[in-house]
């Protein structure tokens, strides 16, 4: 089975951008979207609304930085504290060029890091190029399954 | 100074116990329990007329006398006919009881009545101490019928100087006479203060000795007896001045001496009590009115001193606020100390106005300064504790132009003195005698003071006026304003700091919503457009598109300024990460890239040789020099043979580069807006760009301690360049 894409945005009109991006990139996997933090670290480890959900993690967070209740940042940390979840390829998605955020994320051990194009054009190829490098050509830890083009 | 010779052999002679009183009066000591007789002077004759004398004394004032007190009357006696008044003073446990002549008949009123109905009214509005003076030696002289009567003042040294005189013909004047120092030995001035009276009625008088009725009892202490006998050195000097009478009366001011009113007869000449009273009251009375002139005239000068003190101080906090700031106010620090130099040494570095030694002599004395741990010093013969360099050596102002000096040391910590300079005064100064010739030793071993009083010039060399306790508390106050102000500037530095830092968390906080906040809109503006066109783009007019084209361009440049503002403001906070940078190697790969992206225009490319090494923050450093190339670049756009110069430069110690181009050019009257944020010269359809290309090279440039300039005429051309301060500098200076 494909592992889903956790897309992780609270700003609707950038979630249904970000949305026809993937879309446009044909992947096969499933996109979970949640809206902010806590739901993310809820779905994550399986618990309060997630709690039934089929277990395995997802093959690439895209998590937007600024987000209600739990930030960007300290969902990246909590993930990366978790020995269960720690492997999962982080990429951060953010409109912030702020340098401090930036080193702060890397720091946190994300995996990438990009700043929102203002461009449609290059938004849906960073977002397409994002998908297909974490999602299919990546090697993923031992576990866990590779994705794959809808159209192979 | 004055010759060590002059500590005189009559420093030692036991002038307060002779053992022996003046002949024109009889003298009692009496033990103060018992008032049975210890002494009596030779010229009662007998113990017996002695005793009789006290017999007719009131007992009960001669027991309540308190010790150390004037005078009191005590009686009478007559003797041989002759009336004698008895006054009676304690000291210790002995009374002295003095009988004195009185007049046979009395005076129609008494002296002290008239030295109060004449005397005072003259004094009323009198300020000058001078004035007041001149009025008492005249009284002094109508009161006692001396011949003349001298008031003098004793400066620090002792040196008397004459200040008011009332003569009759006949007599010397002593007028702006100078008494050297030993001509009243150190001994005398302490019984002047003691015994503000004394009265020698004839010169040539022969002593009457004390008998004691016990041989064992020590002679009586007769500091403060009218009688007693004085030296016969002092009479020798009298006689020598050709004086047989003399009287003083002493002036003290603060419980100093301050000098003396001394009176000269050239006959003996006997004052009756009455007018003696009369001249001990005038002496108090002066002593009064000098300490009250002097005291007024001290308030005077502190309140035109600090009335100067405040002005610099006010100049300092107004302008410049370091010590340095002094020296631009010449007429004011040098009025406030009454000095002809002034000097400010900060560490290693000295500013001076007026006459003053040369750089290093002042550094040297700053440290010598610096060295005493004192706030104020002053000396009035520096030459004397300082080694100084000769008058004319070096062509600098020497001994003569520096003779005194006043330092003010700010700092404990830093060698931060101010100095005052004074000139040598050459004091002409007209001695009553040459001090240097003091005392002759004849072949007895008794001395003699000098027979000549031929005036005598004497020139006081390397001396300065000495500083006075005003101008020592102003620069004291100055010290403690000028405190006050580099303390206040520390707090308002570290207040400017504090708010600083607190406005760059603000802007940052700012600046991190803009980025967030302001470019998300922007991206969904021109996201959902390309949607528009993209999907829906067929349905519309060429109008709609074009009008939907301008909205997807106005929010990409509204992104592009956002960015623009960013970077920016990112400029002005990210650290300085210095290092050695090639500028050859920089401008020639910004060349190289320019060319490439240009490579469809014909730009001619001028690079000088001998482009400076820079030490700058490279990344920093190359937006900036990408800047002014590209700017060369874009504003050349209209030009057919588009020429860039790009050539070294070199001003004021800093280095840096130059680049001119042959484009649009700008007119000079707006170069103060080019560096500016979003200034921009032209129109936004002829040079594309966001405007903030220039404000960033100058924050660059301007945070790496340099500084930045345009020249420019239109259609001719421009020229931008910058200047950045070389590397031993930026080390010592880099901001944090």
């Amino acid at each position: 089975m494909i592992k889903p894409i956790l897309l992780v945005e609270d700003d609707p009109r950038d979630l249904e951008l970000t949305l026809l991006a993937l879309e446009r990139s044909q992947l096969a996997n499933e996109v979970v979207v949640l809206r902010d933090g806590a739901q993310a670290l809820e779905y994550l480890s399986r618990e309060g609304e997630y709690a039934a959900r089929d277990e395995g993690n997802p093959a690439v967070i895209l998590l937007d930085l600024k987000l209600p209740k739990v930030n960007g940042l300290e969902v990246l940390e909590a993930v990366r504290k978790s020995a269960t979840l720690r492997a999962i390829p982080v990429v951060m998605l953010t409109s912030s060029q702020e340098e401090t955020d930036l080193v702060r994320s890397y720091e946190l051990g994300v995996n990438a890091y990009v700043v929102k194009p203002v461009e449609f054009k290059m938004f849906v190829s960073a977002i397409a190029d994002l998908g297909v490098f974490w999602a299919v050509l990546n090697e993923p830890p031992p576990g866990s399954l590779k994705a794959a083009r809808i159209y192979e | 100074m004055l010759p060590a010779a002059d500590i005189t052999a009559c420093d030692r002679e036991p002038i307060r116990v002779p053992g022996a009183i003046q002949p024109h009066g009889y003298l009692l000591a009496l033990d103060a329990e018992g008032l049975a007789v210890r002494h009596w002077s030779a010229n009662w004759g007998e113990p017996a007329v002695a005793r009789q004398a006290l017999a007719d004394l009131d007992r009960s004032k001669l027991r309540s006398l308190v010790p150390g007190h004037a005078a009191v009357a005590v009686g009478e006696f007559h003797r041989n006919g002759q009336p004698l008044s008895a006054w009676a003073h304690r000291l210790g446990d002995t009374v002295i009881v003095e009988f004195e002549p009185r007049a046979t008949r009395q005076a129609l009123e008494a002296p002290l009545y008239e030295l109060a109905r004449d005397f005072l009214p003259q004094l009323q509005g009198v300020s000058s101490v001078e004035t007041v003076l001149d009025i008492a030696a005249r009284e002094l002289k109508r009161l006692t019928g001396f011949g003349r009567c001298l008031i003098y003042r004793f400066d620090a040294d002792g040196h008397g100087e004459v200040l008011a005189q009332a003569i009759d013909p006949g007599y010397d004047s002593y007028e702006g006479h100078h008494f050297p120092a030993p001509d009243i030995p150190r001994q005398a001035r302490e019984l002047y203060l003691a015994n503000r009276f004394r009265l020698i009625p004839d010169a040539h008088y022969e002593p009457v000795p004390l008998q004691a009725t016990d041989a064992s009892a020590a002679s009586p202490d007769l500091s403060l007896a009218y009688l007693r006998s004085v030296s016969p050195v002092h009479l020798e000097y009298m006689r020598n001045m050709g004086t047989l009478a003399s009287m003083s009366v002493s002036i003290v001011v603060d419980g100093k001496l301050w000098g003396l009113a001394s009176c000269h007869h050239h006959q003996p000449l006997f004052l009756v009590p009455e007018v003696r009273a009369a001249c001990s009251h005038l002496g108090q009375l002066l002593s009064m009115l000098v300490e009250a002139r002097e005291a007024n005239a001290e308030v005077e000068s502190r309140g035109a001193l600090r009335k100067i003190t405040l002005e610099l101080v006010a100049h300092l906090s107004d302008s410049d606020p370091t010590l340095r700031g002094l020296v631009s106010e010449p007429a004011l620090l040098l009025r406030m100390a009454h000095a002809t130099g002034a000097a400010v040494v900060l560490d290693d570095q000295a500013w001076a106005v007026g006459d003053t030694p040369d750089e290093p002599q002042l550094l040297e004395m700053a440290d010598w300064v610096s060295g005493m741990g004192r706030d104020v010093y002053d000396v009035d013969q520096l030459a004397s504790v300082f080694p100084l360099a000769q008058p004319g050596q070096g062509g600098q102002p020497g001994r003569n132009a520096v003779a005194g000096v006043l330092a003010l040391s700010i700092s404990r910590v830093h060698r931060h003195v101010i100095f005052w300079f004074r000139p040598e005064i050459v004091k002409t100064i007209t001695w009553a005698g040459d001090p240097r010739k003091e005392m002759v030793a004849d072949g007895t071993g008794r001395i003699h003071p000098r027979r000549s009083f031929d005036s005598w010039v004497e020139q006081l060399g390397g001396r300065s006026r000495p500083w006075s306790t005003a101008e020592v508390s102003a620069v004291t106050e100055l010290r403690q304003a000028l405190i006050g102000i580099v303390l206040k500037r520390a707090e308002e530095v570290a207040a400017v700091a504090n708010e600083l830092g607190r406005v760059n968390k603000e802007l940052e906080a700012f600046s991190y919503t803009v980025s967030h906040d302001l470019r998300a809109p922007m991206r969904h503006i021109a996201g959902y457009v390309d949607l528009v066109l993209e999907s829906e783009g067929s349905l519309l007019g060429p109008r709609s598109h074009r009008y939907l084209g301008h909205v997807k361009d106005a929010s990409a440049f509204a992104g592009q300024l956002v960015d623009a503002l960013l970077d920016f403001s990112r400029m002005g906070r990210s650290a300085l990460k210095r290092r050695d940078v090639n500028g050859e190697e920089m401008v020639d790969s910004l060349v190289r890239e320019l060319s490439r992206q240009e490579s469809a225009r014909n730009i001619t490319w001028k690079v000088a040789p001998g482009l400076p090494a820079l030490y700058a923050d490279p990344v920093l450093l190359q937006v900036a020099a990408r800047n002014l190339l590209a700017n060369a670049v874009k504003y050349t756009r209209k030009q057919p043979a588009p020429v860039v110069v790009i050539r070294p430069v070199a001003a004021d110690g800093l280095v840096g580069i130059e680049v001119e181009d042959n484009g649009v050019g700008f007119q000079m009257q707006y170069v103060g807006k080019l560096f500016g944020v979003f200034q921009r010269l032209h129109k936004a359809e002829d040079f594309d760009g966001t405007g903030i290309g220039l404000a960033n090279v100058k924050r660059i440039v301007e945070r790496h301690g340099g500084r930045v300039w345009a020249r420019g005429e239109p259609g001719v051309g421009a020229t931008f360049g910058f200047l950045l301060p070389p590397k031993n500098e930026s080390l010592s200076a880099d901001p944090a």
